[in-house]
């Protein structure tokens, strides 16, 4: 654009832009990228980046490929309202980068043995001197799988909530659901996990408890709160592939316990489930996710826990920007409970975001954003 | 007020290294972030208004080109890499703050400092406020434009966007500015 140094407007716009540019000296942080790049650690929270890909929604019908292991606990899926298999839920399939096809499945020779398929669940009643024993492998499951993110509205700063995506799987499902947790990068820059190094070794399912024995478990000692979440992430991940909300999980490292969990959370005992409120990220969409193709007429699906059962949206057309803006009602207000709404939108690339607002002072408190385009 | 009155030579994307192909991630990485790390960085906050948010996406970018860089093997694609995830980061950025902006009141990140308000020229001051009420596609051609001297193909590889798009959305964008700057000029 040199060829247009003379017009006086052009000239003053590159001026303005590199006088207000030259202002800035970022200090140096290549000591911090090349860290991160070799730990290939997950970035720093971005709030504002949390919602794309958050919910890459599979088939709920797979999810109930071994519904045998349940026993009793049949009903209890991944959290009531929230969006396990009893939630209406479109299927779309599971992204590429979160379905590994065939991640090794590689039990020790000390894993308990593993049962056929037709195992009934009363014959998985183990004895006290074993560890009990491992799912039956499956040819593909969809699970969901939980990732700290942090809350976009939130006063302190570390305030952080699982955040759900799903992943098909073929082999054992709670197994494979924590390898992806330990290992994998989540579809979304924004989710992190601090279970990364850790090695799994297997899981498998006695009489009232759910054992998840690790190789490795991670040594980094966090500050209680995000030592508790990321806790629960493991419990929430490892229930939700059993569909099993009840049992307690309890984190062994080479078959013997655990004392603590990055240095805080008592580990010697079974862990329980936490509250969804209190670990939960307050309000996802389901459907549509990120990137779909979708009919000019739509119906919006996802999850929150919003005061006076309020969900508010708005759809802004990214070409024109036409914007809409309303609410739709959660189906009971203050816990967690499915919401939807219908949208006729013209075709064309759209971004639909759906927020939470704070009471007190009307703050945005909570927000996930879908970019869709529109056929 | 550091070198706020010498004019600067404009950004070239552009560099001219030797033997970079045979480098590694490392090597690359280093490499990169010499040339232009401060440009993208200059470049986010611009966009954003906002340097710590710039500052953080340009890390990101990086941390992601270091791990393609098997794929990207070339400083000039690590650039154009580099540029669009910048570029693509802080426009989802912005998109999120219309929401949240309605909704909070005017304490958001973006709001200049009293400070830096001071430092800046009143020339300067009203180019950037009459900026502010651009669309945000039009502003990031005119950033990309203007301070990142890019070519319209290059703008349009950047955002994704056709060439024509480009090409609207600066003719767009000048006039309001123009209507605008010419009110106070």
């Amino acid at each position: 654009m040199s060829d247009k140094q003379n017009d006086p407007f052009d000239e003053l716009m590159r001026r303005a832009l590199h006088e207000e540019a030259d202002r800035i000296e970022p200090s140096d942080a290549l000591p911090e990228i090349r860290a991160r790049a070799h730990a290939q650690r997950p970035a720093a929270r971005r709030p504002w980046l949390m919602t794309a890909g958050l919910a890459a929604v599979g088939t709920a019908a797979a999810i109930g490929a071994f519904t045998m292991l349940n026993g009793a606990d049949d009903t209890a899926n991944d959290g009531d309202e929230v969006a396990g298999p009893g939630t209406t839920v479109t299927a779309t399939g599971a992204p590429q980068s979160q379905a590994p096809s065939v991640l090794p499945a590689s039990p020790e020779p000390s894993a308990a043995p593993t049962q056929p398929p037709s195992t009934s669940p009363s014959a998985m009643t183990a004895g006290p001197t074993d560890r009990g024993v491992t799912e039956p492998p499956v040819k593909s499951a969809v699970v969901p799988v939980y990732w700290l993110g942090q809350q976009v509205g939130a006063r302190e700063k570390s305030a952080v909530r699982l955040y759900r995506t799903w992943a098909k799987v073929s082999g054992r499902p709670a197994e494979q659901a924590v390898r992806i947790m330990t290992s994998k990068q989540p579809n979304d820059p924004d989710y992190y996990s601090v279970w990364r190094g850790a090695a799994l070794n297997t899981v498998t399912r006695s009489d009232g408890v759910v054992t998840v024995d690790f190789k490795e478990l991670p040594k980094a000692t966090l500050d209680s709160k995000l030592a508790r979440l990321a806790t629960q992430q493991l419990v929430y991940t490892v229930q939700g592939a059993l569909q099993d909300n009840q049992t307690p999980v309890q984190v062994t490292q080479a078959g013997r316990s655990v004392q603590k969990l990055f240095g805080q959370v008592d580990a010697s005992a079974p862990l329980g489930r936490a509250q969804a409120a209190e670990v939960q990220a307050l309000v996802w969409i389901d459907s549509p996710t990120e990137d779909q193709a979708v009919e000019p007429k739509l119906t919006v699906q996802g999850v929150a826990a919003a005061y006076e059962a309020t969900v508010n949206y708005q759809v802004t057309n990214l070409k024109t920007r036409e914007t809409r803006k309303s609410f739709a009602n959660t189906k009971e207000g203050q816990k967690f409970s499915s919401y939807s709404f219908q949208l006729t939108l013209s075709p064309g690339p759209w971004q639909l975001s759906v927020y939470l607002v704070s009471p007190e002072d009307g703050r945005v408190t909570d927000t996930d954003t879908k970019s869709i385009l529109v056929k | 007020m550091r070198r706020l009155f010498v004019a600067q030579p404009a950004v070239v994307y552009e560099e001219c290294v030797t033997h970079e192909s045979s480098w590694d991630a490392d090597e690359a990485l280093t490499a990169v972030y010499t040339a232009h790390y401060t440009s993208l960085v200059r470049l986010g906050a611009l966009l954003l208004r906002d340097t710590g948010a710039a500052e953080e996406i340009v890390q990101d970018a990086f941390v992601a080109m270091h791990g393609r860089w098997n794929r990207l093997r070339d400083p000039h694609k690590a650039l154009a890499y580099l540029r669009t995830a910048v570029v693509n980061r802080c426009r989802s950025r912005q998109r999120h703050l219309v929401v949240v902006d309605k909704h909070t009141p005017k304490s958001l990140p973006d709001e200049p400092s009293a400070e830096q308000a001071v430092l800046r020229t009143a020339e300067t001051d009203r180019v950037i406020e009459a900026m502010r009420t651009l669309p945000e596609k039009q502003r990031t051609v005119m950033v990309l434009r203007y301070y990142g001297d890019l070519s319209e193909a290059e703008i349009a590889d950047t955002m994704g966007i056709s060439r024509g798009s480009v090409k609207s959305h600066a003719a767009r964008a000048s006039k309001s500015l123009r209507q605008l700057l010419e009110q106070t000029v």
